[in-house]
This record gives structure tokens, sequence and C-alpha cells, in this order.
């Protein structure tokens, strides 16, 4: 498993590459905040909403398929709530599409309401997360003002992120391959919890390996970057076009519904 | 798949939750950061971060639970974290997983990252550690069964802890229409299992540390010539954690003087959604439906049969009809419309620019 598994896409370049990462993590924020603001029976007035990531991930070459199957393999959980609210919710609710007119219950409107932000808010952060590089959301996050010692663990997690994974993979496939499968539940628990604890050891001597090396490539406990990031004219020029964007779809497009 | 059940998403949040939410727990990470940066020694600093990784690592490690074919449990990490570095430090580590969870995997939506942070940072670390400590005494004279004891018992009530925090923060927001009770229940039962299997895990991982590496247990205790967390700190914690449950708890009764209904719910989205509209008759009039044909009015079971509310709700279709001209089903035709146009066009401009780009690229790469 390796870092291109989940953030392929970020290393590439197109226009929504090229913008500076504070720009897009504002905008993506802003994004989100207006979308949950949303009543939860207005279905309809969420439609414009589609436009800023499908269009990031369009002008971004990230193929969309990649982006849906993200949404996919997280949505059990609110599936599971979506589904359950129409069973509690039976307000009746007037609806109208072109010339059919009919009535639902206010759990089902819910359901989709919250299925439809659901998939957007996750298409968008998988807009984010594929058009930048995560050093430089890092980067843009410490500029932004967040702890330096939680930007700093952020970038230890996920540079060893997947070198530990990859062990433990491997860990695990030894521990199948012996048959764990067929042993007792006690003896199953005990495994996993001496495989987590050597895991845990092996952790704890290369992070001291870690440590070794970069105090002798001259790291004194804070980290330094050659950073070229800066924001320009056209990021200025993309956060009021999503402010402008993000108004028209929360104000004006509900208005004229 | 269990860390996955309680992540929260940011679809079950208002926005005065959520950034309330992230307000308090970006100031517990701010505080744990400055704690941790002051007792821990600078070159611990990669082992926090290291441990980050760990957990995810630890969380391949599955185990097939008995008797449940499919589901596996493993380690969500919290309680181990905060007894082997300490809960600032766990604090700090548990919020860099949240987030890289969040950002890299879109696991738990962006706002609801302060939540998320409380209820499977915060808690678990602070209530956890404060039990184990309380419960372990010194780390060096402990029995082992006592370690484990301790162990397990801070993973059990710190997992659930968090969990029972979820539909809390979700009924606050007022997204949800399951009851609380309902939905407390289910999450307070589930996490009581993954809370078991979780201590299990930890106490097995401490048992094997303890034969390993005993000094590993101690990470978080007295370094040379640095503070000492002592017994006041522990107990600190401890109420520190009763009072945010507390605090949730009361927030949510005191902005429900009148019991849970259904009707709130509604009546607080017309006070805060439609303060540009007039509260439209529809509105008013699910309103009333609402509080009229609901399956449990005021949490009580319905006087009336169920099968009343299909005649009523012919009614409302036959009101549908003839009042109500506020709705215009053809609007919301042209809104679709509209948004699909201008995606296509989106489309269409995106493929043309890709397309140049590819024609110009190699050319200008061939140049020296």
């Amino acid at each position: 498993m390796h870092h291109s598994h989940i953030d392929r896409f970020a290393q590439g370049d197109s226009p929504v590459h090229r913008l500076e990462a504070r720009a897009k993590l504002v905008a993506v924020l802003a994004y989100t905040a207006v979308l949950i603001s949303f009543n939860r029976y207005t279905v309809a007035a969420l439609a414009p909403m589609a436009i800023l990531p499908l269009s990031m991930l369009w002008f971004g070459g990230v193929p969309i398929w990649f982006a849906l199957r993200r949404v996919a393999i997280l949505s059990p959980f609110i599936l599971a709530i979506c589904l359950f609210s129409p069973l509690y919710d039976h307000s009746a609710h007037a609806a109208a599409f072109g010339p059919w007119r009919f009535v639902v219950s206010g759990g089902w409107l819910t359901a989709f309401d919250l299925a439809i932000k659901f998939t957007f808010g996750v298409l968008a952060l998988t807009a984010l997360m594929s058009t930048t590089p995560f050093a430089s959301l890092l980067e843009a996050m410490r500029k932004l003002g967040a702890p330096k010692l939680l930007v700093m663990q952020l970038g230890f997690v996920y540079r060893y992120l997947f070198v530990l994974i990859d062990e433990a993979m491997r860990i695990r496939r030894g521990r199948d391959f012996r048959g764990a499968a067929r042993a007792p539940v006690g003896r199953r628990l005990a495994a996993v919890g001496n495989i987590v604890g050597s895991l845990f050891v092996r952790t704890l001597e290369r992070s001291d390996r870690i440590q070794t090396a970069m105090a002798a490539r001259g790291y004194r406990g804070n980290s330094r970057s050659l950073s070229v990031s800066q924001f320009r004219g056209r990021d200025a020029a993309f956060l009021l076009a999503v402010a402008a964007y993000l108004l028209g779809c929360r104000w004006l497009y509900p208005a004229i519904l | 798949m269990f860390p996955l059940a309680m992540h929260m998403a940011n679809e079950l949040l208002s926005i005065p939750v959520a950034a309330a939410t992230l307000a308090l727990g970006a100031a517990i990470v701010a505080v744990a950061a400055a704690v941790a940066g002051r007792t821990l020694n600078p070159e611990r600093l990669p082992l926090m971060g290291v441990m980050g990784a760990f957990v995810f690592a630890a969380q391949m490690i599955n185990f097939t639970l008995p008797g449940m074919p499919g589901t596996s449990g493993h380690l969500g990490g919290g309680v181990l974290l905060a007894v082997v570095l300490g809960p600032a430090a766990g604090i700090v580590t548990m919020a860099a997983i949240l987030i890289v969870q969040c950002l890299l995997f879109q696991d738990g939506g962006v706002l609801a990252l302060g939540c998320n942070i409380i209820n499977m940072g915060v808690v678990p670390c602070l209530a956890g550690w404060g039990l184990y400590r309380l419960l372990l005494g010194s780390v060096w004279k402990a029995k082992p069964w006592r370690q484990y004891l301790s162990a397990w018992l801070a993973c059990l009530v710190g997992v659930t802890a968090g969990a029972a925090l979820v539909p809390i923060e979700a009924k606050v927001s007022g997204v949800m229409q399951i009851p609380l009770s309902h939905f407390l229940v289910v999450m307070v039962g589930v996490h009581l299992l993954i809370g078991l299997f979780e201590g299990l895990i930890t106490f097995a991982v401490i048992a094997y540390l303890r034969l390993a590496r005993p000094a590993a247990l101690a990470l978080a205790e007295a370094q040379p010539g640095r503070r000492k967390l002592g017994r006041g700190a522990v107990i600190v914690s401890v109420l520190l954690t009763a009072v945010l449950i507390a605090g949730a708890v009361s927030w949510f009764a005191s902005s429900q003087p009148d019991g849970l209904e259904w009707s709130y719910l509604v009546r607080g989205y017309g006070r805060t959604e439609n303060a540009l509209k007039e509260p439209s008759p529809a509105v008013v009039g699910a309103n009333d439906w609402q509080s009229k044909w609901s399956l449990m009015p005021d949490y009580n079971k319905r006087a009336a049969p169920l099968g009343a509310a299909a005649a009523e709700l012919e009614e409302a279709a036959e009101s549908a009809e003839s009042g109500w001209p506020a709705i215009n089903g053809w609007v919301s035709v042209a809104g679709l419309l509209g948004t699909a146009v201008t995606l296509a066009i989106v489309y269409l401009a995106a493929v043309l620019l890709r397309r140049r780009r590819r024609r110009v690229g190699p050319a200008t790469g061939s140049q020296p």
C-alpha cells in the first residue's frame, strides 16, 4: 500500500493544482459550512451545490469514478442513519416536480437530503485532497495558525503511515498463513495482542532511529521548509468567485425557487 | 470497520454546534500541544507522530469476532496512546490521526473534526488515562492483574463515554429525527462491546510490553529533570471529563425545556432557516401534521391508530393541489436543468483545456 492509493492525483498539474493550498482549504471549508446550513427539507435547493466540487474534479483532471468510489466506501454509517429517518418523521410535505405534485414524508426528504449533502461533502474533500499535495496542505495549515507541534505530528503520521501499514500487513499475512483463523478465540486475541505489542516495540525503535537521523541532519526541535508557495492574484480571484457562488447557492437560488 | 461507526459526519451537525465543538477541540488541542511540548523531551517529538502512524498500522491487525463472521474488531488506540505517551501527547497524537483520517481518507467530516477530536481523542485519553492511573497507582509497583484490569476498565469507560457524545451532539444540532434515547442506546450498546474488545486488545498489548519492554509503559512517567504528573493531575482530568460530559448533557436538557418533541425541531428550523422568508404555510401546516400524526407524539404511543395518518396524507395531497401557491414544480425543474447545463459547460471546458494542454505539453517538454 502506498500513498498513491489515496492521494494519487495530488501530484499532478492543472489549473486547480496550481492554486494555493490555503485558498483551496478555505474554499472547501466554506463550501462545507454552506452545505450543512441548508434546511433538511429543501432537497431541490441543493442542486447547484454540485457545481463547485465537480468543476474542481474536472478541471483538476481527477476521474469522477475515483471520487465516487470514495463516497461509496464511506457511505455505510450515513446510509444507516438515512434509512432510519423515514421511520421516525411522518410529517407530510408537499413536493412538486414539473407537472407532478405529490406528498412525501419528512423522513424521506431528510434521508435524501443527508445522502446528497454527504455525497457533495465527500466530493469536495476528495477534490481538495486530489489536487493538493499533503505537504502543501500542512504548510497552509501552519500559515493559517495551527499549532506547530500538531502540524509536525501530521507530517510524521503521513510520512510513516504507509511504511508501518506495510509492516503490519506483512505480519498479518504471516499470521494468516500459519492458520490463525482456526485457532480458538482466546489464542487469537492473545496473538493480536502480541502482534500489536511487537509492532509497538518496532515502532519505538524506528522512532529512535528517525530521531537520530533527524538530529544528524540538523534537526533541533523545529522543522524548516523551503517554501515558495505564496498567495497570488488568481488565488484571490478563486476565493472571490467561490464566495459569490456560495452566496448565490445559499440565498439567491432558494429565493427564486 | 469499527472506528468508522464512531466518526461523526458533517451532515449530522448544525453550524453553531460545529463551530462550538471546533473551537473547544482546537483550544484543548492547543493546550495539550503546549503541555506536551513542555513535559515531553524534545527528542521524543518524532515518537508521537510515528505512534500516530502506528495506530493506523495496528488497525490493520484485525480480529474476527467469535460468532460474527464478517465483522472484525481492531484497536481504536486512544487509551493505549494516553497510557503510553501521557494524556497531553495522547490527545495531540489522536488529533493528528483524526485529521489525517478526515483529510486523507475522508473519514469523518471537516466541520465535524471538533466533535471527533473530543469524542475519540479528548474523552478517551483523559477519562481512560485518568481511570487507568487512579486504579493503578504507581506504574512500577503495580501488580500485573491490577494493570490489566485498569487498562481494560479505562478502555471500556473511555470509548463508551466518547461514543455517548455522538447522539447528544447530533441531537443538539437538531438534524436527527431518531429519538435521542434510541440512538443513545444503540451507540452506547455497540460501543460497550467495542470498548470490551478494545480493552482486551489493549490489555494484551500491555501484557506483551510488560514482558518485552517494561520501560515503554512508563514513557509518560517521570523523566529526569522533567515535571512529574502527580495524583492531583489524575483527579483533575477525571473531574474535567465528568464536567465535559455533564455540561453536554445539561446543555442538551436546557435547550429543550418542553421535552422531546418532534415539533421542536421544525420550529427550531422555522426560526433559524427561514430568516429571509416568512415561514411558509407549508411549514406551519407540516408542523400541525407533525404534531398530530407523528408515530410517537411527545414520546407516548399514539392513541389513534396509525392508519388514520394515511387518510390525512391524502387530504394533504388534495390541499397541495388546491392551496399552497408558493410551490411551483417547474421552477425546480428549471433549477435542475440549469445546474445540469452549467455542469455540462464546465465539463466541456475542462476537457477542452486538458486536450489543449496535452497537445502543447510534449512540444514544450522537448525544448532544452
